[in-house]
């Protein structure tokens, strides 16, 4: 089942019209029923009123002929036609006025007011017995039902027409505001309809009107959402297309000398080369799509709401990092000393972020530390209040201030460093300690002379 | 011919230095954009490959700063800066050619010998002097339509002789455009080279200057 949707001035105008429509049935009804109880209390007395002069008059005349009778039923008022009276005597019509009907108004015996229906017609009915008549005569005074009926729809005619013609008038109102009223929407239907999809800067807030603003803003802000992705992706395209040309240059340029070598030897570095080519191709490649997820992770504030974020053990991660390190470690003569506690120290992080952390800084302190030297990886477990600190210490050249402010810089790469680091390590490093507020010291290691890096977890207060 | 090479890329410098070798140039290699400005400055490279995202110094200052000192050595810029503003930048700062990575081996060897051609004036890919004729691309050599057979160093020193018709050349200027660094030279190098170039090509073709060096003159 599809329930159909209805334009906004639609469903104002008819929510408008049927509420005006109900109040009106409402005070139709409400006035009908006053009208008619206040009315019929007045009628009823009139005819109270009227039995009593015919019953006080009867008993002084003594009307005992037809003529009389007929005298009685001249047309004083045009109302009049309407108000009936029979006087009985005797069990005999005595006198009757001019529209009066043959029969007797009301059942012999009924006094006082009753509701007759005589051959179809309803007669409201008064009626008295004249004291000090001994003829048992009685006074039938009526009025048909209809007449009153006439009375009280001519009574609320007045009132309620004007309001019952006023509807259409309502209606055609209703269906010039709404439109008009909705103007704005429809502007900002129109200004959004006409952009250009690359077309991302904010719509003016100042000149919506205050229901339509929030709307505007809720959209303003996701066009800056929009703008940043767009940002994060074009910059990746850029990067990548820049960042590759280099590698690629350098396969190129290596199968080419592999395909003019001279010797067998030549032949077989620059094959070597060619493949060491792909591979820091591929690796530039992985942490080019890394960053630019932790781009978006950071634009989306995927983490704030902690998705995915687990209790993980530092300890075994960075020991995981070091085991999967030690071969290339090895074929250097480099030597990796882990310091950490014998019991799990557990970080509240993305798990594949973590690794990537570490990974990665141990993979700076390896590239750039020097051959047969060795590297410290720390684990300070968590003290009165201070919080954990994983600390890479290597005994490289260090960097200069001017190039620790520089770290983090997109493909910003020490002087003389080795053509497999491919620049965005550090970066990476910045993207996930920012997405967890973790802090970054990077300095010179007191120990080994090199580069210290500290990650710091904030203090459990 | 020597080449000038500033490359901060360890992969793509040794493909370049060997591949460059191996189409007859001799490429000394840098590594950071100060250097290239320094070596650039001696003045003795027939031609240099630049890059231009170097370390310590961008390569559009290390050759702006190298044709602010009237340097006009034939630069080539090879870099990964693809757009369009960049190269025009490249070409209005002194470059004389400009090329984004990756390049073909053999095209870049062509446009290295297009502009040390062109910077000695010549247009054509083949020098004449007196009876004998040089083909740069091809590396061949020819006496009276008789193709002649010469080493590399050979061949070599006998287009820097004819590049520089009629000008004298020092042993140093002339072991400085055979040799890149690092290659051991003994001290009667040139002499030897020169000895052979006579005795292939004619004893006319070379003339001794004592106590200066040699100079290959046009007949007149």
């Amino acid at each position: 089942m599809t329930l159909r949707v209805y334009s906004l001035s639609q469903r104002l105008t008819t929510t408008v019209l049927a509420f005006a429509l109900i109040v009106w049935g409402f005070t139709l009804a409400i006035s009908w029923t006053m009208t008619d109880h206040e009315l019929n209390e007045l009628l009823d007395a009139h005819l109270a009123q009227a039995a009593a002069l015919l019953a006080s008059g009867a008993v002084e005349n003594r009307v005992t002929d037809q003529d009389s009778v007929r005298q009685a039923a001249i047309l004083m008022h045009k109302y009049q036609s309407r108000v009936a009276f029979q006087i009985w005597q005797g069990g005999r019509l005595r006198a009757r006025s001019a529209d009066a009907p043959e029969a007797m108004l009301a059942q012999p015996g009924t006094l006082g007011l009753s509701t007759q229906l005589l051959s179809g017609t309803a007669w409201r009915v008064f009626s008295v017995a004249p004291a000090g008549d001994p003829g048992g005569g009685v006074i039938h005074v009526g009025e048909k039902v209809s007449a009153r009926r006439h009375v009280l729809l001519a009574s609320l005619r007045g009132a309620l027409l004007p309001l019952l013609l006023a509807l259409p008038f309502l209606a055609i109102g209703i269906a010039w505001t709404v439109p008009r009223a909705l103007r704005p929407l429809r502007q900002l239907r129109d200004t959004v309809a006409a952009r250009r999809p690359v077309a991302l800067d904010p719509l003016p807030e100042g000149d919506v009107p205050p229901e339509v603003r929030p709307l505007v803003q809720a959209l303003n802000a996701l066009f800056g959402r929009v703008a940043e992705q767009m940002e994060i992706e074009h910059r990746f395209t850029a990067d990548a297309a820049h960042e590759l040309r280099t590698p690629i240059a350098a396969i190129r340029m290596q199968a080419q000398v592999a395909q003019g070598a001279t010797s067998d030897e030549q032949r077989a570095e620059a094959l070597a080369a060619t493949i060491a080519g792909c591979d820091r191709a591929t690796h530039l490649m992985d942490q080019l799509l890394l960053l630019a997820r932790l781009d978006a992770d950071v634009a989306g504030e995927a983490l704030r709401g902690g998705e995915g974020v687990v209790s993980v053990d530092l300890v075994a991660v960075v020991a995981d990092r070091v085991a999967e390190l030690a071969p290339m470690a090895l074929t250097r003569a480099q030597r990796i000393q882990l310091v950490a506690p014998d019991y799990p120290v557990p970080v509240h992080m993305r798990a594949t972020l973590l690794a990537v952390l570490v990974r990665n800084l141990l993979d700076n302190a390896l590239r750039y530390g020097p051959n047969e030297k060795k590297m410290v990886v720390r684990i300070r477990p968590p003290t009165a209040g201070k919080g954990i600190e994983l600390t890479v210490e290597d005994a490289g050249p260090g960097l200069s201030d001017a190039a620790i402010g520089r770290l983090g810089e997109r493909f910003f790469r020490q002087v003389g460093s080795t053509a497999s680091g491919s620049g965005l390590g550090w970066s990476i490093v910045q993207h996930v300690a920012r997405l967890h507020g973790l802090r970054l010291v990077i300095d010179r290691s007191p120990g080994l002379g090199g580069l210290r890096v500290r990650v710091q977890w904030p203090g459990v207060r | 011919m020597r080449i000038l090479l500033a490359e901060d890329d360890e992969l793509l410098g040794s493909g370049l230095k060997a591949g460059l070798g191996q189409h007859g140039f001799v490429v000394d290699w840098v590594r950071d954009g100060v250097a290239a400005e320094r070596e650039l400055m001696t003045g003795q490279y027939a031609a240099a490959v630049l890059d231009l995202g170097l370390p310590r110094q961008d390569g559009m200052d290390a050759l702006a700063a190298v044709r602010g000192r009237k340097l006009h050595t034939p630069v080539l810029i090879l870099t990964a800066r693809e757009a369009i503003d960049a190269r025009i930048r490249g070409l209005d700062g002194g470059a004389d050619d400009y090329i984004v990575k990756p390049v073909d081996l053999g095209e870049l060897s062509a446009r290295l010998r297009a502009l040390v051609r062109r910077a000695h004036g010549e247009s054509q890919t083949r020098l004449s002097l007196g009876d004998v004729t040089l083909d740069q691309a091809a590396r061949q050599v020819w006496r009276d339509e008789q193709l002649i057979e010469l080493s590399v160093r050979e061949f070599d020193l006998l287009h820097v002789f004819m590049l520089n018709a009629d000008r004298v050349l020092g042993r140093e200027q002339l072991e400085k455009h055979l040799y890149g660094w690092g290659t051991e030279v003994s001290s009667n190098a040139i002499e030897v080279h020169v000895h052979n170039l006579r005795r292939k090509l004619g004893s006319t073709l070379i003339e001794t200057v004592r106590g200066v060096g040699y100079v290959a003159r046009r007949p007149v």
